[in-house]
């Protein structure tokens, strides 16, 4: 049965949605456009364009337009979550990207029941399970890994005291509660000193920083994003607490954390999970190429990180088309599911010097990262790629 | 035929909700779980003016109640249940408003709404913090809730059974007590009114009221998440009663529906009018803009501005002093 869209809405007002002449390939997904998180929202883009791109050079996925949809979740889980509803049942997305750990981890059931591949945002090692969240895929290491990986990096420069300062929401506090559950910190050979929260929006964390600098850390790793550690390192330099000291995870690769602390910021780490804009790599090549007709909306490495999210993407569709003899799937169920598989068979995956190479069976695609430090106002690589010990 | 529109309307609503498709059953449980909030908002604020600033937070104690209950069997009852917990919640927060008047007792509401995020965040064994409550499906009458429709047919059915239960409130003794209330407590016990007794039903009523909605709230998005319940969806209620129209019960299903549909309507036209990402930011400023020509033009709500259309200036139940 034929169900009605909005149509009825959109007449009373005097307009006309027009049906698309065209058949297309949807792809929906949702960011922070304009709520909290917006410093990071270049991996909405990035998916956006890279799609765009493929339009303009090569009609699409084999000859068929890509439509994709983004829309603007405002880091609202009601708001995010009536997104997700819109990118199943009316745009009948084959693919959709959701942004925050909260609204993905609301959506576990949902897109296992409705067998729609989804891209999150999200590290959280919650929504890592090939076998009870066969639909759920993310781009890189979680949160907890990257913890590991910024703490191993540490542990080699002679660290062994360890602070973890996390923001007091889903995305702070889980994934320091899994680090401490499972006692990472000592497996590690160091010693966890003290865990400090701290009020996602707060402005002023001088007291929290006074305790820090009390329990005498070699090392304090920042659970929380590029806002929350611009007030910890302005406030650190307040009471003498050098930048150096700091390590963040992939959200704290921001150029406005060197841009507004200048000299506070010098010396400051961070877990890096994709090349940066602008290093010459054939990914950077395309984006060039694109950025000539079109206009690009962050240039940062979370854009980086959208375009091998749309590589990705793009090229399970394309293997699923392939699988079908050429054809699109009428059947959108049998499309998404075939997406599906053909996401988690990816193999030495190459996305044009991004990331390493990507094997999709766990979900998540590669588990390295290299540490960036901040370095004459500008992040460099302070290491090669690192690799987890369980994958060494 | 005035007096049968709401079923007529509620008939209608039912036998279209079938045929939508799945985001428009969505709209229309998230208008109608709005709407049961905005009537009991309403009854707090437009009839026995006390002015609350922690129905966000009320509406998460209903959500709490009603997943653990609903997680641990009891399906329909919990939807009872959540309603017995808020009342109790909403009648201890309401216990300041036996000392405190207007603005004062808006900020301890306030106060409350803050204390109840805090415990919603922080009482892990009972919300499981910032992770939030999953929430299984319920079964209402033996029919797991487990769909868009079903969700929509029950929060619809709910929806009706609440306006019902706002409808007789404000036409019995107690409902006039409210208003006698709202307009001088002074007054009102020279009219032989138990001003603390009547106080104490109000928040009990609405709370179990708001409580119900909050149930049917977690029972669609299956979690409790503490970030759902903060001060911004206490600021939306009031922003709906404005709307809407103070002291109207019309009011609050209108000024549900402007805070629930309009953004949404808002950004279906920038999509058609081809206006990318900008419309993303335009659609605050208009959306914000909206409510502010409300408040210059017509502070009485569109329930108002309809009964100017026809004539009629005076809205039920509305205050007399503006």
């Amino acid at each position: 049965m034929k169900r009605l869209s909005l149509a009825p809405i959109a007449l009373a007002l005097g307009l006309s949605f027009s049906a698309q002449a065209e058949p297309t390939i949807t792809i929906c997904e949702w960011g922070t456009i304009t709520g909290a998180d917006a410093l990071v929202n270049g991996m909405a883009y990035g998916a956006r364009d890279y799609f765009e791109y493929l339009n303009q050079t090569k009609g699409g996925i084999a000859g068929v337009k890509i439509n994709a949809l983004l829309l603007d979740g405002r880091y609202k889980l009601d708001e995010e979550l009536k997104i997700y509803r819109r990118c199943v049942s009316q745009e009948n997305a084959v693919v959709i990207g959701g942004w925050s750990t909260g609204a993905a981890k609301a959506l576990r059931a949902d897109t296992t029941k409705d067998q729609v591949p989804f891209m999150t945002q999200s590290y959280s090692s919650d929504l890592l399970d090939p076998e009870k969240l066969p639909y759920m895929f993310m781009a890189g290491p979680t949160y907890e890994q990257q913890i590991i990986l910024g703490l191993n990096d540490a542990k080699k420069r002679g660290a062994r005291r360890v602070v973890l300062m996390h923001a007091d929401n889903e995305y702070g506090r889980a994934p320091v509660k899994v680090i401490r559950e499972e006692k990472a910190v000592e497996k590690l050979g160091m010693e966890l000193v003290d865990v400090i929260e701290f009020k996602y929006d707060a402005q002023d964390l001088t007291a929290q920083l006074i305790r820090v600098k009390e329990s005498k850390p070699d090392v304090v790793y920042i659970q929380s994003s590029t806002n929350q550690t611009i007030v910890i390192l302005r406030d650190a330099a307040k009471i003498g607490l050098k930048p150096d000291l700091f390590v963040g995870n992939f959200y704290n690769i921001n150029p406005a954390i060197p841009e507004q602390l200048k000299e506070s910021a010098e010396g400051f780490r961070a877990v890096q999970l994709y090349t940066n804009w602008g290093v010459d790599i054939p990914a950077m090549r395309q984006i060039n190429e694109f950025s000539k007709k079109n206009k690009i909306e962050k240039q940062d490495i979370y854009y980086m990180k959208g375009w091998l999210e749309g590589m990705v993407i793009a090229a399970a569709i394309e293997n699923a088309v392939k699988a079908n003899g050429g054809k699109v799937p009428e059947d959108i169920s049998a499309f998404r599911k075939a997406t599906r598989d053909q996401l988690a068979a990816l193999k030495n995956f190459d996305t044009g010097g991004i990331s390493p190479k990507l094997n999709y069976a766990d979900h998540r695609g590669f588990s390295q990262a290299r540490m960036a430090i901040i370095k004459g106002g500008k992040y460099i690589g302070a290491t090669d790629w690192l690799k987890l010990a369980d994958d060494q | 035929m005035k007096r049968y529109l709401p079923y007529l309307l509620f008939i209608a609503a039912l036998a279209i909700t079938p045929f939508l498709d799945r985001f428009v059953q969505s709209l229309v449980y998230n208008f109608a779980i709005a709407a049961m909030a905005a009537l009991a908002v309403n009854i707090m604020i437009g009839f026995a003016g006390q002015i609350t600033f922690a129905a966000g937070a009320l509406i998460g104690v209903g959500a709490y109640a009603g997943g653990l209950l609903g997680n641990a069997g009891l399906d329909v009852v919990s939807l009872l249940g959540a309603g017995l917990v808020t009342a109790a919640i909403s009648v201890f927060i309401g216990l300041p408003a036996l000392r405190l008047r207007g603005l004062y007792f808006a900020m301890s509401t306030l106060a409350a709404q803050f204390i109840l995020e805090y415990l919603f965040k922080n009482v892990d064994p009972v919300t499981n913090g910032l992770s939030g409550l999953l929430i299984e499906p319920p079964k209402f009458f033996g029919i797991a809730i487990d769909t868009e429709f079903r969700t929509a047919i029950a929060a619809l059915i709910l929806l009706l059974l609440v306006w019902l239960a706002c409808r007789n409130l404000t036409q019995s003794q107690l409902g006039r007590a409210f208003l006698v209330m709202r307009e001088s407590e002074i007054v009102a016990k020279g009219m032989g009114i138990n001003v603390p007794q009547t106080k104490f039903w109000c928040f009990a009523l609405t709370g179990f009221l708001m409580g119900i909605a909050g149930a049917m709230l977690g029972f669609s998005t299956h979690i409790a998440n503490p970030e759902a319940f903060g001060i911004s969806l206490s600021v939306d209620y009031v922003a709906m009663m404005i709307i809407g129209g103070l002291g109207s019960l019309t009011g609050s299903l209108i000024g549900a529906a402007f805070i629930t549909l309009m953004p949404e309507i808002i950004q279906r036209i920038g999509e058609h009018l081809h206006l990318g990402s900008r419309i993303f930011a335009v659609r605050e400023i208009i959306f914000g803009a909206l409510i502010m020509l409300f408040l210059i033009f017509e502070p009485r709500g569109i329930v108002a501005l309809f009964s100017s259309l026809k004539g009629n200036n005076q809205t039920p139940g509305a205050s007399t002093a503006k």
